[in-house]
């Protein structure tokens, strides 16, 4: 099939969707896949030529919105492109449009979004898990070939895991965030979304390397398509005992087959322990509240974004910001709060600290064997409505995410073969040995079919 | 003055190509208004610092050296937000780091600390515009201990500074690019501080101002409050600002998206080496050299220029009659044209061959002195302007006196005999033809010594 007659059918079908997975769809699609195809017919294409991709919409495009699912940026149109975006052009890729999100990525569910909450492929009254919620819907329901999202707590792993599709989050710095609108930049990282293991291998190639533009991008570049093929015989499995603590039982119960199947294709299975995993999501949210509420200091109805007026510049400034919503407003506050005590040396410097000793544990762990295995969220997807109203049980749900984050480690949702809702199985590799995760992937995506 | 302490907090732009986090240049004074920015320096959302501009940091290092600070090499120096709403400031947050340098001293002031952060751009308050050309330059602050008893020591001793920063090149060289802030407490009271002063004098004026203020307070048993006030230039008083924010309030954290800075110890001796030779020493040497005053010294050396252009002169003009002439006309003829030796474009030959006129008493100082005024107006060979404007070499007027005296014989000898009036009319003559050109002492003593011969 021709790109172009791929392009369209994608944009017949986006709309009829339910999902509501799309806040943007690019103007210019049919026009760009016309340009790719022509290349394709002079062999002149790059590696991506023939994939269409969506992209979370709080990665800029440029001369697209930018909206992060807000009502502060819903008319904000970005002027430049993420240097993610930059490399997926370069090599032909496609996109499509931007995805539908919680707002400024801020929640695990996808309900928070202002444009509506996005619906769950395999069962629409229930979650596609967040805060990448349309980029993981999107793949699962086949409106394109894959997609970006971005994870600070597990927003790549938890939808990936709800609807069943592939979700890859690299170690830190593995990919240029320059681009990413800012929740934690100390956790943020983009990844794809997809459904096979080769794609993300694929994705992950282009979009890895150094960059200028990111001080926190590592000075290499790697190509990743050869770990997709890579044999697992030899390499040593640790499967984590705290990561199926309350966890439910028909997903232990996948997952423990997940592994099985590993172990079939000749992977070492040892039992290891992360005691600490306790304190990981406290850690994380001290953590994330900090410097999100650092980073959201820049939404001031000044210079971009929602604006309404008020009596004086903080009262402009205040009637602006009214605009976020509850979930948005409640992270602001709680970060806020958090960085005026750290003046006097008190919360956020304590969460680094436990953050510190959570990393120690995590990579001792990997010290052990090669990857960590358990599932990616304790439940599979649960009913719209069912925890949005309950913060703290909301937060809860992060436990098993949230640790590579802290850690800066790969980590990666494989989808499983499951009767019923879906489940992900999640692997934990060592600093920048995201590759052992693709063949671990791989190995399973084989067996399974 | 009793009881007063006064503390300084100096911020100045680091002569870099490009901005402290991202590639935008910095000549944003040459740029039409927000043209020398990009994503980063407007805080668009996604944008990221590329990273610490290295030149930046190394300029902190050579200002700290030279003004005798410890370098934090031993621990990492991090960048830290300190979150804040104005509209000149598009993230939100301005970037500070930590400490570069601690402890240093000059001329007797302890430096408390030295450090890096950036620029805001500039807000337009009355016609409601903000240009962000300026957004992201990068900074140095200087902050020395409360250690001045008068506003006009703070002052002095901001020339003393501005005079390192001159020979150290690594700030910017346009006027009004130094902003300062000052804090006073007066008999350990209440600290003020005063922000965003732009000129050393308004310094002097604003903390003259601010005691006077402060005086008045406690003199009728008042308190004097702690807070900031901002100088008001044309009314030349101080008034409080409305914005109060305590340190909690700016919620200081480390910037997760840069890595801290790792000041290596060999990168720090190594800048420590390449420092010039600063005014303090220079004016030693220059005493010690040339044998000239210690005021004559000091003065000379406070512009890297002007001592650069003396000692050249001084290789082929006598040192002292030299730099006399530096600090005495040429000073008063600069600043006269409120010109630097530097802008007049004279050169430094030219200035040799005319101190060495004056040196071998071939022109009169006043014939010098006219030449000079000319000179840094029109530079050109000093011969020149001579011929130019009619002036007198020294021999001329010998040829005249010698005429004058033996065409009134009658009066020489009146004069011989104690006629005080007959010397003045044997003066007005030669006046009368040198038209100005000589002056009356040079005259006078021609006379005399003619007289005498005849």
């Amino acid at each position: 099939m021709k790109l172009n007659e791929k392009v369209s059918r994608y944009l017949e079908k986006i709309p009829k969707s339910k999902l509501n997975a799309f806040i943007s769809i690019n103007k210019n699609a049919e026009k760009d896949a016309e340009k790719i195809q022509r290349k394709i017919d002079t062999n002149a294409a790059g590696r991506l030529a023939g994939y269409v991709l969506a992209i979370k919409d709080n990665i800029a495009v440029s001369g697209m919105r930018l909206t992060c699912a807000s009502k502060m940026l819903e008319n904000y149109v970005s002027p430049y492109d993420a240097t993610v975006v930059k490399r997926i052009i370069a090599e032909d890729g496609l996109i499509i449009g931007k995805t539908n999100m919680d707002e400024f990525a801020c929640g695990a569910s996808g309900e928070t979004s202002y444009f509506g909450a996005t619906l769950n492929p395999s069962d629409e009254k229930r979650v596609p898990g967040g805060s990448s919620s349309g980029s993981a819907a999107v793949v699962a329901a086949g409106l394109c070939d894959v997609s970006l999202g971005s994870d600070t707590g597990g927003s790549i792993r938890c939808p990936s895991s709800f609807c069943g599709v592939l979700g890859f989050k690299p170690t830190y710095g593995t990919v240029s965030r320059y681009g990413l609108v800012d929740m934690a930049m100390s956790l943020d990282q983009i990844g794809p979304i997809t459904k096979t293991v080769s794609d993300a291998a694929l994705v992950l190639s282009v979009i890895n390397g150094s960059d200028g533009m990111d001080n926190t991008a590592i000075k290499t570049k790697e190509d990743y398509t050869k770990f997709a093929k890579q044999k697992i015989t030899g390499i040593k499995i640790g499967v984590v005992g705290e990561f199926f603590d309350g966890c439910d039982h028909n997903v232990e119960k996948n997952v423990r087959d997940g592994v099985e199947i590993l172990k079939s294709e000749g992977a070492k299975i040892v039992d290891v322990s992360v005691p600490k995993t306790p304190i990981a999501v406290p850690a994380y949210y001290l953590n994330m509240f900090a410097e999100f509420s650092s980073a959201m200091q820049k939404f001031d109805g000044l210079k971009y974004g929602f604006r309404k007026e008020g009596k004086d510049l903080n009262d402009t400034v205040a009637e602006s910001r009214s605009s976020l919503g509850e979930e948005v407003k409640r992270r602001i506050l709680l970060g806020t709060y958090i960085t005026m005590k750290e003046f006097r040396g008190k919360w956020y410097s304590t969460a680094l600290k436990a953050r510190e000793s959570i990393r120690h544990e995590m990579r001792a762990a990997l010290k052990k064997c090669d990857l960590l295995a358990g599932p990616t969220m304790p439940f599979t997807a649960f009913k719209l409505g069912d925890k949005i109203k309950d913060p703290v049980e909301m937060y809860l749900s992060d436990i098993l995410t949230v640790s590579a984050n802290l850690s800066g480690l790969p980590a990666a949702s494989v989808p499983l073969e499951v009767k019923g809702m879906p489940v992900g199985m999640q692997l934990h590799a060592d600093t920048g040995s995201d590759g052992k995760i693709l063949f671990a992937a791989a190995a399973y995506e084989r067996a399974s079919k | 003055m009793k009881g007063v302490k006064i503390g300084l907090e100096i911020h100045e732009q680091l002569d870099t190509k490009s901005k402290l986090f991202c590639a935008c240049p910095t000549d944003y004074r040459e740029a039409e208004p927000n043209k020398s920015i990009c994503p980063v320096c407007t805080g668009q959302p996604g944008s990221k610092p590329f990273g610490v501009n290295e030149k930046a940091v190394n300029a902190v290092i050579k200002i700290a050296m030279a003004l005798n600070c410890k370098i934090v090499t031993n621990r990492p120096v991090q960048i830290r937000r300190k979150h804040y709403i104005y509209p000149d400031l598009p993230s939100g947050y301005q970037r500070t780091s930590e400490p570069i340098g601690t402890e240093g001293e000059l001329n007797n002031v302890q430096i408390h600390e030295v450090h890096l952060e950036e620029d805001p751009g500039r807000f337009f308050l009355r016609e409601g515009f903000v240009d962000l050309n300026r957004s992201g330059t990068p900074l140095i602050e200087i902050t020395t201990e409360p250690v001045f008893d008068s506003p006009q020591h703070a002052r002095e001793w901001l020339e003393k500074l501005a005079s390192v920063l001159a020979y150290l090149d690594v700030t910017k060289k346009e006027e009004g690019t130094m902003r300062i802030d000052a804090n006073i407490s007066l008999n350990n009271g209440s600290k003020v501080e005063i922000k965003n002063i732009n000129s050393f004098r308004n310094v002097e004026k604003a903390l003259a101002f601010e005691i006077t203020r402060q005086e008045d307070l406690l003199r009728r048993g008042l308190i004097v409050d702690r807070e900031t006030r901002h100088f008001d230039e044309k009314m030349i008083l101080t008034s409080p600002s409305r914005k109060k924010e305590t340190e909690e309030d700016y919620r200081h954290m480390p910037d997760p998206d840069i890595p801290p800075l790792l000041i290596k110890k060999e990168l720090a001796e190594k800048t420590k080496e390449t420092l010039p030779e600063l005014p303090q020493s220079k004016a030693k040497r220059f005493v010690k050299q040339y044998q000239l005053s210690g005021q004559n010294a000091e003065n000379m050396v406070s512009d890297p220029y002007t001592a650069d252009v003396f000692e050249n002169v001084a290789k082929t003009v006598d040192p002292v009659i030299a730099s006399n002439w530096f600090v005495g006309q040429l000073k008063k003829t600069l600043n006269y044209n409120s010109m630097t030796l530097r802008d007049s474009k004279i050169t430094e030959k030219q200035l040799a061959s005319l101190l060495k006129l004056v040196e071998r008493q071939k022109i009169t100082e006043r014939a010098a002195e006219l030449t000079l005024r000319e000179m840094v107006l029109r530079p050109e060979e000093p011969a020149k302007i001579i011929e130019n404007l009619g002036l007198l070499e020294f021999g001329d007027l010998n040829t005249i006196v010698k005429e004058i005296l033996d065409k009134n014989e009658k009066a020489v000898n009146d004069y011989k005999t104690g006629r005080k009036e007959a010397f003045e009319y044997l003066v007005g003559q030669v006046m009368k033809i040198t038209k100005g050109s000589a002056d009356p002492e040079t005259i006078r003593k021609a006379l005399k010594r003619g007289a005498e011969l005849k």
